[in-house]
């Protein structure tokens, strides 16, 4: 039978286990030999029955406090050892962290079709839905209805691509790949009355020899905005909120008088330039970079599409994506949209 | 539209310098090009006077001149050209000299002789188009005088570019109007005091009109005993400023009117004009005139020409006849002023393929008004008597037309709030009379004739807002309560697809409509295919760009080729465009819109995680099925698609609901070399149908509440047996517990008997209302086994 001095030796003993031992499993294996069923500390307590009155409260009382003392040593013993072993992980577990890490692939939207969208998007925010119409157009809606007279020189066979006539039903119109988006604009307000708010983006066609600014085909974004009261004032306001948005807030816009056969009065646009400021300098030589033609709608295009001009009025913008493209990203060469050179589609 | 300062100063009077007039101009409607500082790099450069020249002692090709520039000493010059002669005034660089081409003059020994400067040529110093020789100087030119300001050059030329519109502004008179609008200013045109000689006009020509409604006015004047030579330097400057070649003082005369007003002349060698008779007619089938540079031409009744008696002596507002023209013989004149209709001349320039300054104006309307301002000056330069009397046949007078304006409208059309003052202002500036109704915001607005295009309210509306200046004009924004901006739900499902494709790693790229017809060819596509069915273009730049497409493939077949030519050999792209079919029976050939998808090389390279591996059919089958879960169609099914530009085995159609969308699969081997291209996948699918069939809203369905239980199978079966047909069997078994069905292993080679493979399958077996019992789940597999080995006799593995 343990005495009081046998205990504080057994206490002495397994304080000093309990300090050597170095995981986790050693402590619990201490823990059992003193404090499990069948432990040292464990027995003397179960047999403290055995003792009279008097040995068993003193032994009793020892006992206890050396089983509470220990249990406190082993819980901080473990709360070190636990450490230790979370750091011993977390050094075995390091990794080089300039390993390139596991990307997962993706493509890329093309730079005119993420153009395309930058520019619909703010028209959108200005209250435009999108329309789209056939890359194969009538002349009606091509040229005629848009006020072009027959004999402009834009519908020579120089400069505009036509469609052989025996390929397709004869009819009393020319078939031709469109020359600009416009002829959406009609198709719109043929189909509804006003008010009409749209953006037509799409491809166009003209006949010009591919070179670094010529493409036979490209595309275009057209803008219309038919409604009752709208003014040259509203036009411009609409520009400059796109110039801003689009280019940037410290961006202006500069108005041209120019002539288009669809609007009047007509207007070519200026942004000034991202280097200079409108300045003058290298890169756009006057200060002021064209970006777009627009005008206010002639009224025979209105007339044209059965709108009475005496009750409403519109404005038209149209603008080359391409050019765009080329003005805000640096691209040198316009045949570079249509090579499709991975290396230059993954750039943007 | 070339126009010297110093010219322009003759009509307007204003300060601004040459920039901020560019930018004026600018802004008010008259284009721009460039500012030409013409005596840039001619600093250098004098007026020298030959006094001698000898031959070069040790050069056949080369002569030594002694050139007089003004200073007591002469200049020794080494010169190669032949056209020089002694008493000749030419242009002399100066040692020193920078010369507008790049040259620096520098003393030179040439073949043993030093040359103190340089003999130039027009190119030289980029005064002229002339490479031949030296440019031999006016005779009343001062010698030493610095050859800029002695030749007129030290002046600014602003380089325009006039809209079609207004042909008043391909005039220097006309620009002056506007630069006298935008400065408000008067213009003063110059005055015309012709002194006449007693004899008739009338005694020496008849003019007769056989078709006034194309040439409604025919004006002309005659002039006797004129002197024909070389113009005097003010006018030779003039019109070389102006970007004319000068050629004698008549035809120079003509020009200079041409240039300063904008009506074309022609003036005639009297004497080689039958009869002394002009008609105006439109030209007989099988006639013929030699214009003035010497091209013979063949005319027919679709063209205007002037004929005297006898035959053509001018296409009518395009250019001369050589019979009739002015030559250093000459010495009577017949000078005609005439206004042709404008689409009769562009027609005809059209179809001669012959475009001059003067059918350059008659074609956009010029102002029917004016022969005397060239009989005068020819009388000035080119001495000679003016006739008395001024033929005008003038069948079809052209009027000045009168426009109604409303004040409200100006301001409601341009959003300003201009008062009637402001507009009446800015509209007699430009030379418009205005008579406002009394009491009223309205007024008419008398047109002169030098402005054709103004024949609407609305063309005034426009005069108003460019003098106002457009930038003055106050923004807004429009006010509509109607508007809705946003995607098409159609527009919305585009969208979505293209991103699912981005994030599945294909890049979209965008190729021309317009095809190659041979790439069919090269497709393997038979004859009489709908592939075939080509939209053919009328004039097509090339072979390669003749027809639209019908088919996406060929062109991303087209940027893969591209790539892998230029060591870009994993390329995966996507393109959604339109392709065309020629349609018997509709007003337009039929349009669609395809997704086509491309597929060649590998996703990624090596990494230090995992090798490259190039793609596969199963790779262009996980794009088809990565699009189908985006529209969120279940629905959809393969089946075998036979043709010829797809390896057979490799291939398939699709379907969702049993309409054919499209087909994918891996290229013919065959077509794979006739384009010359690696291993490559490629799909073609119709996008419109494919957003047709989109499930537009997902449901909820109901997250599972209890427990399920996995089974994995392993069977042996015969190499031949689809993927399909197991899943059918398992699913149709399973019922109605087996939720899920997923192949998670094939295996074919060592091991496994030749002719089969191994394939293992994971089933998910769940009740919705309870937990499912281990027994039903073994009971369920059971069934699925027996029947695979009864259907199929597959072995079942451990």
């Amino acid at each position: 039978m343990a005495s009081r001095m046998g205990l504080e030796i057994m206490y002495e003993e397994a304080k000093d286990a309990i300090e050597k031992a170095s995981d986790l499993r050693e402590l619990d294996q201490i823990r059992i030999e003193y404090l499990g069923k069948k432990g040292k500390i464990t027995s003397v307590l179960k047999s403290l029955g055995k003792l009279s009155p008097e040995e068993r409260k003193e032994i009793g009382l020892v006992a206890n406090k050396v089983r509470q003392n220990l249990e406190t040593d082993i819980a901080e013993k473990q709360e070190e050892l636990s450490r230790l072993e979370i750091e011993r992980r977390l050094a075995l577990e390091s990794v080089d962290i300039t390993l390139p890490g596991r990307q997962p692939v993706f493509g890329n939207r093309h730079l005119i079709a993420k153009v395309i969208q930058d520019i619909t998007n703010i028209f959108i925010g200005l209250g435009y839905k999108i329309a789209e119409g056939p890359e194969i157009e009538l002349d009606y809606y091509n040229f005629k209805a848009l006020n072009t007279p027959a004999d402009h020189p834009a519908r020579s066979l120089q400069d505009t691509f036509y469609i052989k006539r025996e390929s397709i039903h004869p009819s009393d119109n020319d078939i031709l790949l469109r020359t600009h988006t416009s002829p959406v604009q009609i198709r719109v307000m043929k189909k509804q009355g006003p008010p009409v708010y749209i953006i037509a983006p799409g491809k166009a066609f003209r006949r010009d020899v591919p070179d670094p600014t010529h493409s036979p085909m490209f595309h275009q974004v057209e803008g219309l905005a038919v409604d009752k009261g709208i003014t040259f004032g509203d036009l411009k306001g609409t520009l400059e909120e796109f110039t801003r948005q689009m280019f940037g807030k410290d961006r202006q816009i500069r108005l041209r008088p120019h002539f288009f056969p669809f609007t009047e009065p007509s207007a070519e646009v200026d942004v000034s330039c991202a280097v200079c400021r409108g300045a003058g300098c290298r890169i756009c030589g006057t200060g002021w970079l064209e970006i777009l033609g627009a005008g206010m709608v002639d009224p025979n295009v209105l007339m044209e599409v059965g709108y009475n001009p005496e009750e409403v009025s519109g404005f038209a913008f149209g603008m080359g994506v391409e050019r765009i493209a080329m003005l805000m990203y640096g691209v040198p060469d316009i045949r570079m949209f249509f090579d499709n050179d991975m290396r230059f589609v993954k750039q943007f | 539209m070339l126009v010297p300062i110093s010219w322009l100063k003759d009509y307007v009077d204003f300060e601004m310098a040459p920039e901020e007039l560019a930018d004026q101009l600018n802004l008010t409607g008259t284009a721009v090009e460039s500012i030409k500082y013409l005596g840039e790099g001619l600093e250098n450069v004098r007026v020298g006077l030959i006094l001698d020249i000898k031959p070069h002692p040790n050069a056949d090709k080369l002569s030594i001149t002694t050139v007089h520039i003004g200073r007591p000493e002469t200049l020794e010059i080494v010169c190669g050209a032949k056209n020089i002669k002694v008493g000749d005034k030419v242009p002399v660089a100066l040692i020193g000299a920078h010369l507008p081409n790049g040259v620096e003059i520098k003393p030179a020994r040439i073949r043993g002789v030093t040359s103190y400067g340089m003999l130039c040529s027009q190119a030289e110093l980029k005064v002229g188009g002339d490479t031949s020789g030296i440019y031999i100087l006016p005779k009343d030119i001062e010698v030493g005088a610095p050859f800029a300001q002695a030749m007129g050059l030290d002046d600014t030329v602003l380089e325009l570019e006039i809209t079609p519109n207004r042909p008043d502004s391909l005039a220097i008179i006309g620009i002056a109007r506007e630069v006298g609008a935008i400065t408000k200013k008067k213009i003063h045109k110059p005055s015309i005091n012709l002194v006449e000689s007693p004899e008739k006009a009338l005694d020496y020509i008849t003019v007769e009109i056989k078709d006034p409604d194309l040439c409604p006015r025919y004006t002309a004047r005659v002039i006797r005993n004129v002197k024909i030579g070389p113009s005097p330097s003010w006018l030779a400057q003039r019109l070389q400023k102006a970007g004319m070649r000068p050629i004698n003082n008549v035809v120079d005369v003509t020009n200079y009117v041409l240039l300063e007003t904008g009506q074309p002349l022609h003036a005639f060698d009297y004497d080689t004009l039958r009869e002394g008779k002009i008609i105006v007619r439109r030209a007989r089938k099988g006639e013929h005139i030699t214009t003035i540079d010497g091209i013979l031409r063949e005319l027919d009744e679709s063209m205007l020409v002037i004929a005297d008696a006898e035959r053509p002596v001018a296409l009518a507002g395009i250019m001369g006849g050589k019979n009739t023209e002015v030559s250093s013989a000459t010495t009577n004149i017949l000078l005609e002023s005439a206004y042709f209709e404008p689409k009769q001349i562009m027609r005809t320039s059209r179809n001669l393929g012959l475009l001059s300054e003067s059918s350059a104006r008659f074609e956009k309307g010029v102002d029917p008004n004016g022969v005397d301002r060239a009989a005068q000056l020819i009388a000035e330069v080119a001495g000679g008597t003016i006739l008395e009397g001024i033929i005008d046949e003038y069948p079809k007078r052209i009027e000045p037309c009168k426009l109604p304006l409303r004040a409200n409208r100006v301001n409601e059309i341009l959003g300003t709030k201009l008062s009637l003052n402001d507009i009446v202002d800015i509209l007699e500036r430009l030379e418009l009379a205005v008579d406002v109704v009394t009491g009223t915001n309205e007024m008419w607005v008398t047109v002169p004739t030098f402005r054709p295009d103004l024949e609407r309210e609305i063309d005034l509306i426009e005069e108003i807002a460019r003098i106002y200046g457009y930038n003055n004009i106050e923004s807004s924004l429009p006010e509509s309560s109607g508007k809705q901006g946003g995607l098409s739900l159609q527009q919305k499902i585009a969208e979505s697809i293209k991103l699912r494709l981005m994030a599945s790693g294909l890049s979209e790229v965008i190729t021309y409509s317009l095809a190659d017809p041979r790439d069919i060819d090269k497709l393997q596509v038979p004859e009489g295919d709908s592939l075939r069915w080509f939209v053919k273009l009328m004039n097509p730049l090339s072979e390669e760009l003749s027809v639209l497409r019908t088919t996406l493939i060929p062109n991303l077949i087209k940027v893969l080729k591209y790539n892998v030519n230029r060591e870009q050999y994993d390329v995966q792209i996507f393109e959604i465009g339109h392709v065309f079919w020629h349609e018997e029976g509709k007003e337009l050939p039929d349009e669609e819109t395809m997704l086509g998808i491309a597929l060649t090389g590998a996703w990624k390279q090596d990494e230090w995680y995992e090798k490259a591996r190039n793609v596969d059919f199963f790779d262009l089958k996980g794009v088809i099925e990565a699009v189908m879960d985006e529209i969120g169609v279940a629905n959809w099914s393969l089946r075998q698609f036979n043709h010829p530009m797809l390896h057979p085995g490799r291939s398939a159609e699709l379907l969702i609901d049993d309409t054919a969308i499209g087909y994918f699969g891996e290229l013919h081997p065959s077509a794979e070399a006739d384009f010359d291209i690696p291993r490559a996948y490629v799909a073609e699918l119709n996008f419109n149908k494919l957003i047709d069939k989109a499930r537009v809203s997902a449901e909820f369905s109901e997250i599972p509440r209890y427990p399920s239980i996995d089974i994995d199978i392993a069977i042996l079966v015969d190499d031949l047996v689809p993927n399909s047909r197991v899943l059918e069997i398992i699913k149709s078994e399973g019922r109605p517990i087996l939720e899920q069905v997923r192949l998670f292993d094939l295996y074919k080679g060592k091991g496994i008997p030749e002719g089969k493979k191994s394939m293992a399958y994971s089933m998910t077996f769940r009740a919705p209302d309870r937990t499912l019992k281990d027994e039903e789940a073994l009971d369920a597999r059971e069934k699925i086994v027996a029947k695979l080995s009864k259907e199929l006799g597959a072995e079942i593995r451990a």
